[in-house]
């Protein structure tokens, strides 16, 4: 078990020939898997060729393309048939666009995640409110916990309501993590998920109790 | 000296070569303190021991480099070093091929250290990720140690795993192997680290052999002689977990001619127990007695120890890889800051062998944690700022998204986690 040898640390020859060993083998680590193959060739022809003119497409109208290239690799390591892949990488597309339409020119980040909250089933209306842009504050908190607030069964309309309501009063992203939180514990308690969150909005501090308010205009905003 | 500088040189043109984005290096420790005795004349010593490593995942290899250093009697002793690779194929019909290839080197005192290459090939079958078996074999270059040629290694195993950590008497993990050496010995040492026997008694010792006269063919060259040895052993090993308790247990049995096998390294048993007094401390204790390794020319020991451990991180020796769909003992999931651009994710879940994330972060590869504690696992990957997909799993089981955020459904099955990654918002 204990091996030990008492070494001067002073490196003999053998040491300097086990460091040069090792080092290559860490070069050609970093080397070989720096040169790496193209991540689309697991895609077929077809899928391929649609899958570019998509990317074009995206480029073309200033829409990010990770998300797209993201789909097919995402689509590739599950071992998702073409067509599929195409399907997906088209309807992310779709909600881009929409995004943008809806916000306008929003960073890369924010356009990503209000596409998440179009693909969980909020309508691009919805967001139309958050193209009013607060200085030094990001929308990207509240995107996500809306997103999952719909995946999980709060009626998209409600969801919507909630966090345009909090959005629109300052609400910081503490303020969300909490809000999501609470409802998350009711709905894994069994509790109706739209009730779960009627119950939780009402007991956040100066928040409307409205379920059913339709989004508002901003009001404190600064244009960009 | 030229090779420290071509060394010096390669390792820093390693360092500059910009790594691939999802390839993550993970720096990882141990330090142990304690308490250690060996029973070869060397009189009980104090020591602190020092076991640094760095480790690169791949989806499919592990690229492991790590060393060990005793400080002691306010002297830095070098004790052992080994980098190795392990290539896994993927699992279809519940097989799968695996290599494995170390280079290590082992100092047992000042005059005696020894290096060897070794790389075996094996073929592994999963039974219903409960058990399993493989064979296969190798070859191990030793270098230094004059005596001994090339050995052929052949082995076959099985392992079956029985409850989980979390179950009310935990859960034990059995593993038998049986490993075959055979290799030539050169001129007249016996046993590596015991009786000697010189060239020119081995025609009589051998007469008086009898049938073992078989396994020899002598060879006389320039007073030198080499004759074909083998041995073969068989090792049981229980690994127990129960709560905050680890015992791993070992016994073996060396078969082989008198003259390969010295009556010391005949038998041989050890135990270690380990007690987690956190995720990150445990109480480590244990001996027993380990056989001779005549390869690396290493003579058997008695051992005992006694040390806190700080850190953890278990080096798989390749042979057990249990996988147990445990989604449910996912506890929690945390993305940490660690530096501009670099965030550490943390996941806490219990009795398990691998975790792996991906996401769009990875390329959708996935990437392997590192395990930190009893039930803790970090790995620190870039991140830009902005919204990322992730998904979990464990033990190579299916993919799910994390506990404790966000989620959405995913675009082609199942859902996936949202993280956010907060940035300089002063440019927008």
């Amino acid at each position: 078990m204990i091996r030990v040898a008492k070494v001067r640390l002073r490196l003999p020859r053998h040491v300097g020939k086990s460091l040069l060993a090792g080092a290559l083998v860490l070069l050609c680590a970093r080397l070989g898997v720096a040169q790496g193959p193209d991540p689309l060739l697991g895609l077929d022809t077809n899928s391929r060729f649609a899958v570019d003119l998509m990317i074009d497409s995206a480029t073309a109208a200033q829409l990010p393309t990770g998300p797209l290239l993201s789909r097919v690799l995402e689509g590739i390591h599950r071992k998702v048939d073409g067509k599929r892949i195409v399907d997906a990488v088209r309807r992310e597309l779709g909600f881009l666009r929409s995004a943008r339409s809806a916000l306008g020119g929003v960073p890369d980040d924010e356009l990503i995640a209000a596409a998440a909250v179009l693909e969980a089933g909020a309508k691009p209306a919805q967001l139309a409110v958050f193209r009013t842009r607060h200085k030094d504050r990001s929308d990207l908190a509240a995107f996500t916990y809306w997103a999952d607030l719909i995946t999980r069964g709060v009626p998209s309309e409600d969801a919507s309501s909630a966090i345009t309501k909090l959005w629109q009063d300052g609400a910081d992203d503490a303020t969300f993590y909490s809000l999501w939180k609470s409802v998350n514990s009711d709905i894994l308690q069994g509790l109706n998920p739209g009730a779960a969150l009627q119950a939780r909005i009402r007991e956040t501090p100066g928040r409307a109790p409205s379920s059913k308010t339709p989004p508002e205009g901003p009001q404190e905003t600064q244009s960009q | 000296m030229n090779e420290r500088k071509v060394a010096n040189f390669v390792l820093t043109l390693a360092l500059l070569v910009p790594a691939p984005r999802g390839l993550a290096a993970q720096l990882v420790s141990k330090i142990e303190a304690g308490q250690y005795s060996v029973s070869d004349g060397v009189l009980p010593m104090s020591a602190i021991r020092f076991a640094p490593a760095v480790q690169y995942e791949f989806p499919r290899a592990t690229l492991t480099a790590r060393g060990a250093a005793f400080l002691s009697e306010q002297q830095l002793q070098l004790a052992d070093g080994i980098v190795s690779g392990t290539f896994t194929s993927p699992t279809v019909y519940g097989v799968r091929a695996e290599m494995i290839g170390n280079a290590s080197r082992a100092l047992d005192d000042r005059s005696l250290g020894t290096d060897q290459v070794d790389v075996q090939t094996r073929v592994h079958v999963l039974f219903h990720q409960h058990g399993g078996l493989w064979f296969g074999g190798g070859v191990a270059r030793p270098w230094r140690v004059a005596v001994i040629s090339s050995a052929d290694v052949t082995d076959a195993g099985a392992w079956a795993k029985v409850g989980n950590a979390a179950a009310k008497f935990g859960g034990a993990t059995m593993t038998a192997t049986f490993t075959n050496f055979s290799f030539n010995k050169i001129a007249s040492v016996h046993d590596t680290g015991s009786a000697s026997l010189s060239c020119a008694s081995i025609p009589s010792t051998m007469s008086s052999a009898g049938p073992a006269r078989a396994l020899f063919s002598e060879v006389s060259t320039g007073g030198a002689c080499e004759r074909q040895s083998r041995f073969s052993d068989l090792e049981g090993t229980l690994h127990w977990e129960w709560n905050a308790l680890e015992i791993t247990a070992q016994t073996g049995y060396r078969f082989g001619d008198s003259y390969d096998v010295t009556a010391d390294s005949r038998r041989w048993s050890s135990a270690t127990a380990t007690i987690w007094l956190n995720d990150r401390v445990a109480f480590v204790g244990g001996g027993g007695r380990q056989p001779a390794l005549p390869l690396r020319g290493l003579p058997s020991r008695t051992f005992g120890m006694a040390g806190l451990e700080l850190a953890y991180w278990p080096i798989s020796k390749g042979a057990v890889p249990v996988s147990l769909p445990h989604a449910i003992l996912v506890k929690s999931f945390e993305v940490r800051p660690v530096a501009a651009g670099t965030q550490r994710i943390v996941i806490h879940v219990g009795g398990v062998e691998t975790v792996d994330v991906m996401g769009d972060f990875s390329d959708w590869s996935p990437l392997t944690l590192v395990r930190r504690g009893r039930d803790l696992w970090e790995l620190s990957i870039p991140l830009s700022p902005g919204m990322h997909r992730i998904n979990v799993r464990v033990d190579g089981g299916p993919w799910m998204a994390p506990p404790g955020i966000p989620t959405v459904h995913g675009s082609y099955s199942g859902d996936v986690g949202l993280m956010v990654v907060g940035g300089d918002r002063s440019g927008h």
